[in-house]
């Protein structure tokens, strides 16, 4: 049986390797998905190598890029998926598209990686921060923020797995009603090898009332810096998500099992390309993606999340 | 290798994990991209990926769909801004490319520049295989402005080393006309003089063997003998005509060529079947859900026509061979 599902995915396109758009497409299409894609900026390669090159996408360009679309009455999307973004006025042009996308097809579920930092730091313009508080998060339906980047958006420290509860309970409050905190610094009981995720599910009852599902997830820490992965996640519980649309806990074990396939494939090939001793590249530690397209399609099961 | 004690609550155990290989098969393709549909980088980027290629693809456009549709909006890059990619992979000394693969292009300066960073990365690597589809035009007239014809003649096509016209961009780029399978032969030996030792002329209007529900296709491939005297191997084959306009079956040919030429560089009979196979599995599904969607009797439309690209992986992964291309034997 064919799938008809369509993403409009508006991210970054890099000439080589997997961030943006180019790491959430591959994987996207080969478990089935039609992605139409907006390349927000085109450049040689991620901001992560000694050089980058390219160019970016206006505001104004997105509007006539999608004004194309629109004219040929083919502007009918089940998904929108958006990630990294520096501009006010752009980021400000997704919010219209996705709320005329909604006004026509309102099952249309809005999956935002609200990127603005990590590590108590934001790496991008701090404009950005109010764009996505009042005006992104109120139309996103699934929202994959860091612990820095829920804070940011909550106005809420998180130190305790209470605090990022009730940070996830603000987050539905404002709109989503799926929340993964992608990573946080929470002291996981497996020792300081393992970083803990977590995630809230809003559902309604039969009977009209609101539940909610949380999960925890312990994953184990990577030695190395890899970009692109964030891209990856939200694409892939994009997919699980579709597939298992109630059951938050089943989603977020397959995901979060794709990253651990593909990083694996990913640190053993760059180790091997850098030889014994060296820490390996940016160029050296792009995502193995290709190479992973069996763990993409049939991801086993490496981490079983528990229901809070 | 990840390594977890069984805890509630936490269980992770580690699963073989599939070889992973140095296949020499990084591709540098250089097309268009459309929002929306397959023509250009978004034709030939997933099935090469599906088949494990390394896809670098610089985007020479950005449309929102393809120029069938009504409608069409987007940007071009220039010259200068193809070339300002080119230099950050360059700075960061990793041009290295197994494969450059380009084809629909509208501007002159865009193809020079082209093929100045194909000699450039010949030099960096000089076992790439260059495939270019040489796009001009198609039954009689151009399609792209003229002034491209002298730029594929003479700069272009002398670097090649596989090239997929069709009869017209044949006839053009060797001024010579096809009325027989013999002429066609002369072009293609013409071609290889020229440059490449791999060429397919995609489509012909050469009467077919199997009847006027049938196309000609002819494919010819010069190699190097071990004793230094070069043998050229040509094939025929019957292709069955499909009623309806597809846009970007052309891209997804020269792709699937270079994925077969890969696996098969020295049996382009081989090689052809399987590129023709792939099209006839993508272009079946395609027409069968393009009438579903169109409806009893009615023309299906170009967004309706759009490649069903995801649905075919399994086909462009393993294609089933649905035709046989004949050796001639001259």
């Amino acid at each position: 049986i064919e799938m008809e599902c369509r993403v409009l995915s508006v991210q970054s396109h890099v000439v080589r390797g997997y961030v943006g758009n180019k790491s959430a497409t591959f994987p996207l299409q080969v478990l089935g998905f039609e992605v139409d894609s907006i390349n927000s900026v085109q450049f040689s390669n991620h901001t992560g190598y000694a050089h980058w090159k390219g160019q970016v996408l206006t505001a104004d360009e997105l509007n006539v890029l999608y004004e194309g679309i629109k004219l040929n009455n083919v502007n009918h999307y089940d998904y929108v998926l958006t990630g990294y973004t520096r501009d006010t006025s752009f980021l400000e042009t997704v919010v219209d598209i996705v709320q005329e996308l909604k006004r026509l097809n309102p099952k249309l579920v809005y999956v935002c990686d609200p990127v603005m930092g990590d590590q108590g730091s934001m790496y991008v313009p701090e404009n950005i921060l109010p764009v996505y508080r009042d005006k992104v998060v109120a139309v996103a339906d699934i929202l994959t923020p860091n612990q820095f980047e829920a804070e940011l958006l909550t106005g809420r420290k998180i130190s305790t797995e209470k605090d990022a509860l009730e940070v996830m309970d603000l987050l539905h409050q404002m709109g989503p009603d799926m929340v993964v905190l992608t990573s946080t610094d929470l002291i996981s009981p497996h020792g300081d090898q393992f970083l803990v995720a977590l995630g809230s599910q809003k559902m309604v009852r039969a009977d009209g009332t609101t539940s909610t599902q949380k999960i925890r997830m312990e994953m184990p820490k990577v030695d190395a810096v890899f970009v692109g992965t964030g891209d990856l996640f939200a694409a892939m519980l994009l997919a699980w998500t579709h597939h298992h649309p109630k059951d938050l806990k089943a989603a977020c074990e397959k995901t979060v099992s794709v990253l651990h396939h593909v990083i694996k494939r990913t640190i053993t090939y760059a180790n091997k390309m850098a030889g014994p001793g060296k820490r390996p590249s940016p160029a050296q530690l792009e995502l193995r993606m290709v190479q992973s397209k069996k763990d993409i399609e049939y991801p086993a099961i490496v981490v079983e999340a528990i229901v809070l | 290798m990840l390594q977890h004690p069984f805890f509630p609550g936490l269980w992770c155990r580690d699963v073989p994990m599939t070889p992973d290989s140095n296949a020499h098969n990084v591709v540098l393709s250089i097309q268009s991209h459309v929002v929306r549909g397959y023509v250009g980088n978004k034709s030939a980027s997933f099935p090469l990926q599906v088949l494990g290629f390394e896809v670098d693809s610089i985007n020479s456009v950005q449309f929102s769909n393809h120029t069938g549709y009504s409608h069409w909006k987007g940007q071009v890059l220039t010259a200068d801004e193809l070339h300002v990619l080119y230099e950050g992979i360059k700075l960061n000394n990793v041009h290295h490319y197994d494969y450059v693969l380009t084809g629909y292009t509208r501007d002159t300066s865009f193809l020079e520049m082209v093929v100045d960073i194909v000699q450039e990365l010949k030099r960096a690597n000089p076992n790439l295989v260059y495939v270019c589809d040489p796009v001009l035009g198609d039954h009689g007239s151009m399609y792209v402005p003229e002034n491209l014809h002298p730029v594929y003649k003479n700069k272009v096509v002398p670097v090649a080393d596989i090239i997929t016209p069709n009869q017209f961009e044949a006839e053009l780029l060797t001024g010579k006309n096809i009325s027989t399978e013999k002429d066609a032969v002369e072009v293609m030996d013409l071609l290889h003089k020229m440059g490449p030792d791999t060429v397919v002329i995609t489509s012909s209007d050469l009467p077919s063997r199997l009847g006027d529900r049938f196309l000609v296709s002819l494919g010819s491939q010069r190699t190097l003998m071990p004793d230094g005297t070069k043998s050229t191997q040509r094939v025929r084959m019957e292709i069955p005509k499909v009623d309806a306009v597809f846009v970007g079956t052309g891209d997804l040919f020269a792709a699937m060529l270079l994925a077969w030429t890969h696996h098969y560089p020295n049996d382009l009979k081989t090689a052809c079947e399987k590129t023709f196979s792939v099209m006839h599995h993508v272009i079946k599904r395609t027409i069968s859900y393009a009438h579903e969607l169109a409806g009893p009797g009615r023309k299906p439309s170009p967004p309706q026509l759009e490649l069903r690209m995801v649905q075919s992986k399994a086909d462009i992964e393993d294609p089933a061979i649905v035709m046989e291309a004949t050796v001639l034997t001259l």
